[in-house]
């Protein structure tokens, strides 16, 4: 297949380091001052930045808060460059303009380049024209998009720049206003003086900035930094300390009602006869809408109502006549035993999409000491989002109002004005808070669904929650995977030859079919998302065949924190310390040993060995009696991850105690930041290993709430310690990139305890 | 309907606030107190939790006969922007919130633990936070409950 065609194949998940797109230069994303309104006072400087009349700075935010610390991320770029403290910088709303869409997300999912390849002032000619296209594109499409762990990657250069501009400009109005040279002026808390006396804040010296040439801008270099760098509190932390931050579910326009939802039980079934009346009968109830399907959603009925409370039980009296797909009911084990002989046929004829391949693999087999061949497998999985699923929309005089917590804010508008047949331009969407994504909110069907809904409520808003039931039921769900993975040794124990053939199916086809359906093909591309992790590892293996085979089985199917390294990682991390058993040497030894040209790896790897005492490293503490240690090292969105667990048995269930990380995110933002994000995917990591599986059977998913569904609570929870390595690269990913590792170093860690391979998630001992 | 929240007694009207509807919606649509958050509506998450007569309870399974004349309060009256609870100060030490989504029921949790318990041990607060966190800051939670409670002691003897 031709380079060329596979363009466009990738887009929400996963990353390499951003490299190479870097020379498209950033000035062209500065945007211009009509492309950001202002309002009376404001004095717009560019397309990120305006000047409030009290000399405090509004950013253009066009990410989407869901925990990650972006808000906060962002703002602290901005307020480094201007000299401001934090706290002056206010984050408002990005309008809806291509300027805001997201390049660095796109770019990542470029699907064919090694990181070998993108290894940053080594790039390969291809590599770097390939990422220059697609950047060229993405400024293009301009989707805005929170994911992919690209944010602060995204805005690194973009915004410093913005921000560097528009001090550039506040420094020319006043070494004109003053008749002073700018070199003799200096900038204390968004204060400009001069030795003269003369002094002005921001404010004052915005009208004038406007119309003055920024003229030579740099960006401060890192010994500059002030802010960046530090722990700085959270923008967001007060709202969400005191109950005034508001989520999507938190809306409350004028005369608003309230809509609960039941989808067909059966995934992609359809409503038959339908009979209201037990529903309309009940008091508070007010109408029933059939829903059609808005990108993806399964058939379902709403129920609108004075209350919520009111709109379910409406929605639990509907007498509804559901109907199977005509495909028949989905069933998940069926799906996953199909996975298996599909991913076992193509290891042995060489089938599949070849990711990655170096060296002579049959070659080296047929030299080898020793074979091992392994099949992991990987369940699906649902978000639920502590916020359950919501969109409030009102439909009043050929215009549309949302208010979502989304991660596409731009694909909701699609939907929108799709579904109320008006044009983009009548739709305004308003993006909260999000009460978490993990990528769940990287879909638009609750937007669709309330447009619909809101068409019959006469000009009044209405609010569309899901329950929590309808959430686990109907989400698009991490798909479950397989992976055959075949080493040979050499009579020393070392690997020389590794073949990985996966099978799953691909996210970013269905993600586009549904939310983007312009840049859907007739046929899907190799989607990078299904092999990341495999394809693109570190360890220096002289003969490497990695492929995956793209199934439809017909479950819909998402982004989940991290992607398909949340599987992909378990299912190379724990081969790796089969292997090293194998050889009988110790898993971190072995690894280290398959690590000569990889020196940021090995860095990460040996400080989480030094902070957890590993044998040989560091102080040695003995473990407690009953504990055993396992690691994991994984590279995601840029960004290396090495982990430490500790883990006991306790009454029959794995207890974990402590978790390790050391991780090499290049320039630090925020580490205080960084450490949540590691303590949050270390916990989001540790409840899919210990207790997370969805099951379909006849179409319906079998688990429905918490009691069903568990996730680890308070008394499950580890201690968690982040040690970071100091680096001066450009900021890769932090939000998932905690997650892979923690599910094969706690198996490793069980194999120590039990000497039993665990090979399946969710962990059963 | 008469509730009392916050300190001040609402009349709900009958016609929408039925005695078995759960506290919860009342609070967040009939008097528009959001800060109380929907998480799973079968007591199992506690981004529900507010305190009635002082002591925790999930509002999404508490129905409003229930509460009638009794004391009601959700995390807007927990503290004031002014005079915040030392819970809320601790939180913000710890910077515990991510997406913040579950906190106002963490700290309602958290509040009724040390209304009557001054120096909760770790198991005390494993045993008395069940709340469900999608975001893990758990073991922030754990440290800013112990740092309040200190706090508490300390204000309580310096008192």
């Amino acid at each position: 297949m031709k380079r060329r065609s596979l363009l466009l194949s990738g887009l929400g998940g996963a990353g390499a380091l951003i490299v190479g797109w870097g020379l498209l230069p950033p000035r062209g994303r500065l945007g211009g001052v009509d492309t950001l309104p202002v309002k009376d006072g404001e004095v717009g400087l560019n397309g990120w930045i305006k000047i409030a009349g009290d000399g405090s700075v509004l950013l253009a935010m066009n990410r989407s808060e869901m925990g990650q610390g972006v808000h906060t991320a962002l703002a602290m770029l901005v307020a480094e460059e201007l000299d401001v403290p934090l706290a002056r910088v206010r984050v408002i709303a990005a309008p809806n303009d291509r300027l805001y869409g997201n390049v660095a997300a796109m770019v990542a999912s470029v699907p064919w380049f090694h990181p070998s390849e993108t290894e940053s002032g080594h790039e390969s000619n291809a590599a770097k024209s390939a990422q220059w296209v697609v950047a060229k594109v993405a400024r293009e499409l301009g989707i805005n998009l929170t994911g992919g762990s690209s944010s602060v990657a995204d805005a690194w250069d973009v915004l410093r720049l913005a921000a560097a501009t528009a001090r550039a400009q506040l420094l020319g109005a006043a070494s004109l206003t003053w008749k002073q040279p700018a070199s003799e002026l200096t900038v204390k808390d968004g204060v400009v003086g001069h030795a003269s006396g003369a002094s002005a804040h921001y404010g004052e010296l915005a009208r004038i900035a406007a119309a003055t040439p920024s003229g030579a801008v740099r960006v401060k270099s890192p010994s500059e930094w002030k802010l960046i760098g530090t722990p700085a509190p959270r923008i967001d932390l007060v709202a969400k300390t005191n109950g005034s931050a508001i989520f999507g579910i938190d809306v409350r326009p004028d005369g608003l009602v309230y809509a609960a939802i039941r989808h067909c039980p059966m995934i992609g079934g359809s409503a038959g006869a339908v009979d209201v009346a037990p529903a309309m009968k009940l008091s508070g109830v007010e109408r029933v809408v059939r829903l059609g399907l808005y990108a993806g959603s399964t058939a379902a009925l709403a129920v609108v109502g004075r209350t919520w409370w009111h709109a379910r039980q409406g929605a639990a009296a509907i007498v509804v006549d559901w109907q199977q797909r005509p495909a028949g009911g989905l069933e998940s084990r069926t799906i996953v035993e199909g996975l298996e002989r599909i991913a076992k046929d193509a290891a042995r004829s060489g089938g599949g999409f070849v990711f990655h391949s170096r060296g002579d693999v049959a070659a080296a087999e047929a030299k080898a000491a020793t074979h091992v061949e392994r099949t992991y497998r990987a369940p699906y999985l649902a978000h639920a989002t502590m916020e359950p699923i919501n969109c409030t929309a009102k439909v009043a005089g050929g215009k549309v109002e949302v208010w979502a917590p989304t991660q596409v804010p731009g694909l909701a508008r699609a939907v929108a004005a799709e579904v109320a047949g008006v044009g983009l331009d009548d739709v305004t969407v308003h993006v909260t808070y999000l009460g978490g994504g993990f990528g769940r909110r990287l879909e638009v069907d609750a937007v669709g669904q309330a447009v619909r809904i809101a068409l019959e409520c006469g000009g009044r808003p209405v609010q569309l929650v899901w329950s929590r039931e309808e959430d686990i039921t109907h989400d698009f769900y991490r798909p479950a995977g397989v992976a055959v993975l075949g080493a040979s040794l050499d009579a020393d124990g070392r690997l020389v030859a590794l073949r990985i053939t996966s099978a799953g199916d691909a996210i970013t086809p269905r993600w586009m079919e549904r939310d983007i359906p312009v840049l859907a093909g007739p046929v899907d591309t190799p989607d990078k998302t299904a092999s990341e992790g495999l394809f693109d590892q570190p360890y220096g293996i002289a003969n490497q065949r990695i492929a995956h085979v793209a199934t439809k089985s017909g479950v819909p199917i998402g982004y989940w924190r991290s992607v398909g390294h949340s599987h992909n990682a378990f299912f190379n991390e724990c081969f790796l310390d089969e292997l090293a058993d194998e050889a009988k040497q110790d898993p971190l030894a072995y690894r280290l040993a398959l690590l000569d040209e990889a020196p940021r790896h090995r860095a990460v790897l040996l400080l989480a060995a030094l902070h957890a005492g590993w044998p040989g490293h560091g102080a040695q503490a003995p473990l407690a009696a009953g504990r055993a240690r396992g690691v994991a090292l994984h590279e995601s969105f840029g960004s290396i991850v090495a982990q430490v667990v500790e883990v006991s048995i306790e009454g029959g269930r794995p207890r974990v105690h402590r978790v390790v990380c050391a991780a090499d995110i290049g320039t630090v933002v925020n580490p205080g930041i960084v450490a949540q994000q590691m303590e949050s995917a270390v916990i989001f990591g540790l409840s899919a290993a210990l207790y997370s599986r969805v099951d379909i059977e006849g179409g319906v998913v079998q688990q429905t709430n918490f009691p069903n569904y568990p996730v680890l609570r308070m008394a499950e929870s580890p201690v968690i310690e982040t040690y970071l390595v100091e680096s001066s690269r450009s900021p890769g990913g932090v939000g998932e990139i905690g997650t892979p590792p923690l599910a094969p170093a706690l198996a490793n860690a069980l194999f120590v305890l039990t000497g039993k391979r665990l090979r399946e998630l969710p962990l059963a001992l | 309907m008469e509730i009392v929240v916050n300190g001040a007694a609402h009349t709900l009207s009958d016609e929408l606030a039925a005695p078995q509807m759960p506290l919860l919606w009342a609070l967040r649509e009939l008097l528009g107190l959001t800060g109380t958050k929907f998480g799973c509506g079968v007591a199992a998450c506690g981004a529900c939790t507010v305190h009635v007569e002082g002591r925790a309870v999930r509002s999404c399974v508490t129905p409003l006969e229930s509460v009638r004349g009794k004391r009601i309060t959700t995390i807007e009256a927990l503290g004031s922007a002014a005079e915040p609870h030392p819970l809320q100060t601790a939180w913000a030490l710890h910077q515990v919130p991510q997406c913040g989504y579950c906190q106002s029921g963490m700290l309602m949790a958290a509040a009724a633990l040390l209304a009557t318990n001054r120096a909760p041990s770790d198991a005390d607060i494993d045993a008395a936070i069940t709340n469900i966190c999608r975001c893990g800051t758990y073991p922030r939670i754990h440290a800013a409950i112990h740092a309040a409670a200190l706090e508490l002691q300390h204000g309580a003897s310096a008192a």
